[in-house]
């Protein structure tokens, strides 16, 4: 390792190699293509206005001309794929090949409910339609997640960055093992969850009965969320909620490359408390202010707030760097 | 909380641990009422026996420290007073580790003890 490294430069989407834009286009190119050679090839077997919306019951309540129809899939195709090429990700290719294989699958799928018909008005569109487009975009997510290896991976070697010289370490005996553990709790994450509990469990009695299940449903992982342990050791950062040792965050010893502890900002960050995703980084924010920010091995970062964290950053240095001695 | 344990060290791995609590509550790393991780959870962390950790749980909880409550865990015990309480009981155990060290029997020093305390 050596001793002092640059900061890995940050990478987005937009400094993506071209071979990534080229294989992130090239689904929506190929739905799109064969969405216009279908029509092209069925023009003469197709009516002239198509069946294009349906009710749960699968009977047709929508129809769009022909010509009306290959636009709008067309540029509604061509846009997606514009977008995902702009803002595309090495780990994301596989969304592009799901986006495109689902709307794809079901403009062609509508194309041969339309076929041969006189009446657009006794066409049907089966659930079992979506179903199908859901199998066929789960196939090219996976066909897309391989292709990503064509990919070189965004950052360079990051074992080689080494710990921060300037970050804190602990001094810790050769034979000494250590473990560092702390529960931590998100006011606005519980008063949130609780709220919506509240709401949930007064809208059945004004007549929103739909609002319980739906507010139970966002309430239960609110709250789960809410209350969390972190723990450092040897096996490297583990944050889970007090509640059930499953789901549980995990980033393996192995895979950090240094943590320091530094003060966060929920909103402005994050964009908001939970479990936040963002290009570079994601984070269990449960407030803002101190916060564990663990760099991994391909330069993404993980933060979790909590108290002590400085402690808790000390003691993942001085294992990461054990564990280069080794 | 910080623990940390050497299991070449003469002393009890369970006394190690009971010494981590006594320590982070005593320097204020650790609050009253603060929930510890839990016996097993810390057991395989430190990737020693989970007796071990029992062991250090119960004598925190035979010196007042924390309250251990079936299936709820280890529970630092609220009030303002328990980082004090942690602060006179490390005090006391370096005091009796010197006293065995100056070979005071264990009637020598509580006689003494009693005398201090007038």
């Amino acid at each position: 390792m050596n001793p002092v490294a640059p900061p890995a430069p940050l990478r987005s989407g937009l400094h993506a190699p071209l071979r990534l834009r080229i294989l992130t286009a090239l689904p929506f190119v190929l739905a799109a293509g064969t969405h216009l050679l279908l029509l092209a090839l069925w023009s003469d077997r197709l009516p002239d206005r198509l069946a294009t919306h349906f009710t749960l019951a699968g009977e047709p309540d929508g129809f769009t001309g022909r010509t009306a129809f290959a636009a709008a899939g067309t540029v509604a195709l061509l846009v997606l794929g514009a977008a995902w090429t702009l803002f595309t990700q090495r780990a994301a290719l596989w969304g592009a090949w799901l986006t495109a294989g689902l709307l794809g699958t079901l403009l062609c799928l509508l194309l041969g409910d339309n076929l041969d018909v006189t009446d657009p008005a006794a066409v049907s569109f089966p659930l079992g339609g979506l179903a199908v487009a859901a199998g066929a975009g789960a196939v090219l997510a996976l066909a897309g997640h391989a292709l990503s290896r064509l990919v070189p991976p965004e950052d360079g070697p990051a074992h080689d960055t080494g710990v921060d010289p300037e970050a804190p370490r602990l001094d810790l005996g050769s034979g000494e093992v250590a473990g560092w553990s702390r529960a931590t709790a998100s006011a606005p994450l519980t008063a949130l969850g609780l709220l919506l509990l509240a709401v949930g469990a007064v809208a059945p009695l004004l007549g929103g009965r739909l609002l319980l299940p739906l507010a139970v449903l966002l309430a239960v992982p609110g709250l789960a969320l809410a209350r969390v342990r972190v723990s450092v050791d040897r096996r490297g950062l583990t944050v889970r909620s007090t509640l059930t040792p499953r789901p549980r965050v995990h980033v393996p010893l192995a895979d950090i490359a240094g943590a320091d502890a530094r003060d966060v900002h929920a909103l402005r960050e994050f964009g908001g408390w939970g479990y936040r995703f963002r290009a570079r980084r994601t984070g269990m924010i449960l407030r803002s202010g101190e916060a564990l920010v663990v760099r991994r091995g391909d330069g993404r970062e993980f933060a979790v707030t909590v108290p002590d964290a400085r402690t808790a950053a000390a003691l993942l240095n001085t294992l990461v760097e054990r564990r280069g001695r080794l | 909380m910080l623990f940390r344990v050497d299991p070449a060290s003469s002393v009890p791995l369970g006394d190690q641990i009971a010494a981590c609590v006594r320590g982070a509550l005593a320097d204020g790393t650790a609050a009253p009422g603060e929930r510890l991780p839990a016996a097993r959870e810390l057991a395989d962390s430190l990737g020693v026996n989970v007796h071990t950790v029992l062991r250090g749980y119960q004598r925190l909880r035979e010196e007042g420290l924390i309250e251990l409550r079936r299936g709820r865990g280890a529970l630092i015990v609220p009030g303002a007073t328990a980082p004090d309480r942690a602060r006179l009981l490390s005090r006391l155990r370096e005091t009796a580790a010197e006293a065995r060290e100056l070979g005071l029997t264990e009637k020598e020093f509580l006689d003494l003890a009693r005398t201090a305390l007038g």
